[in-house]
């Protein structure tokens, strides 16, 4: 159970947030490419790029708002 | 550029996680005995061996060239944002340096707890510990070349870089029978991570029908722009975490 869990873990990495992000990254990805005309096949390599972008940053924000917390019950005190 | 980026990838990500399986490895060897170190490392290998010849040809004969170029950005896109969110975090001093060396030395402390096998007898223990260290450090390398490996021209400094980022760490075990204390293995991993993110972006764009303006140059300024959003991140977790100190104390 516990090998299963470190593959998890190799495999997925730490936290849940970020391979959701990229799953969903790729998907509107994948989404906006059926819908799109021309302008994506210049223009969606930076569309994907963004997403990457937040899906990485929304996987660190989780880091932020521990901070802010810890801030806020340290000012409490 | 694809050749040298894919070659310098390569070799870097699989030499940081084969600098961790020597280091369980070696621990396993000094505590205990080498003989059965080597045993169970040669059973993982045997493993991952196996592993790559199944993996290999299934994703490159198997899947339509489109598709698996998504999937194959998508593994790549798994591991490099999760290696650059933990490199950000360490640089950021949210998170403990990576060190191969202290991972050795807690290997140490650990296996020195658990009793001897009887004279005479296999020692199951220490070949199960050194089996399960290289086999799960394994597993991500096997991965990640042959994902780099995959792509049209991606084999030839995929298995390059590895092969040399291997043949360097056994070369480091033979001549120091330890891991390097002093290698800046959190700056490479950080730069493994820049690497991996820009190809998993590059080739998942590219199987969905992009046209990457620029060609191949497009791998610099993906690349450049994952290296400042790394750094802006790790400015403002810094700049946060020292103003949480601060009015903590």
């Amino acid at each position: 159970m516990k090998t299963l869990r470190q593959l998890r873990k190799l495999v997925l990495g730490e936290t849940w947030s970020l391979p959701l992000g990229i799953g969903i990254a790729l998907g509107i990805a994948a989404l906006i490419h059926e819908v799109a005309g021309e302008w994506w096949e210049q223009a969606g390599g930076f569309i994907l790029l963004g997403l990457a972008a937040l899906a990485l940053s929304i996987s660190l924000g989780g880091v932020l708002i521990a901070h802010a917390s810890q801030g806020r019950s340290a000012r409490r005190r | 550029m694809a050749f040298v980026l894919t070659l310098i990838g390569a070799a870097l990500a699989v030499g940081l996680e084969m600098l961790e399986a020597l280091a369980i490895v070696l621990a396993v060897g000094l505590e205990r005995r080498f003989r059965d170190s080597l045993l169970g490392t040669a059973g993982a290998a045997a493993a991952l061996a196996a592993l790559a010849v199944v993996l290999g040809p299934v994703l490159l004969s198997r899947v339509p060239l489109e598709p698996l170029r998504v999937v194959i950005g998508a593994f790549l896109l798994l591991f490099g944002l999760e290696w650059l969110r933990k490199g950000v975090l360490r640089l950021a001093g949210r998170r403990s340096r990576s060190d191969s060396f202290k991972e050795f030395v807690e290997e140490r402390e650990a296996l020195h707890e658990l009793p001897p096998p009887p004279p005479g007898e296999a020692d199951w223990a220490a070949r199960a510990i050194a089996f399960k260290g290289v086999l799960l450090e394994g597993v991500e390398v096997i991965l990640i070349v042959t994902a780099l490996g995959a792509r049209p021209g991606g084999l030839a400094p995929a298995l390059i870089g590895g092969v040399v980022a291997i043949a360097a760490v056994i070369g480091i075990g033979l001549v120091a029978h330890r891991p390097l204390s002093r290698l800046p293995e959190t700056h490479l991993k950080y730069t493994v991570g820049v690497v991996l993110s820009t190809f998993g972006v590059f080739f998942a764009a590219e199987g969905l029908g992009v046209e990457w303006p620029g060609s191949d140059a497009a791998l610099l300024y993906i690349a450049l722009a994952f290296v400042l959003l790394s750094q802006l991140q790790i400015a403002v977790i810094s700049q946060r975490g020292r103003t949480a100190e601060a009015v903590a104390s």
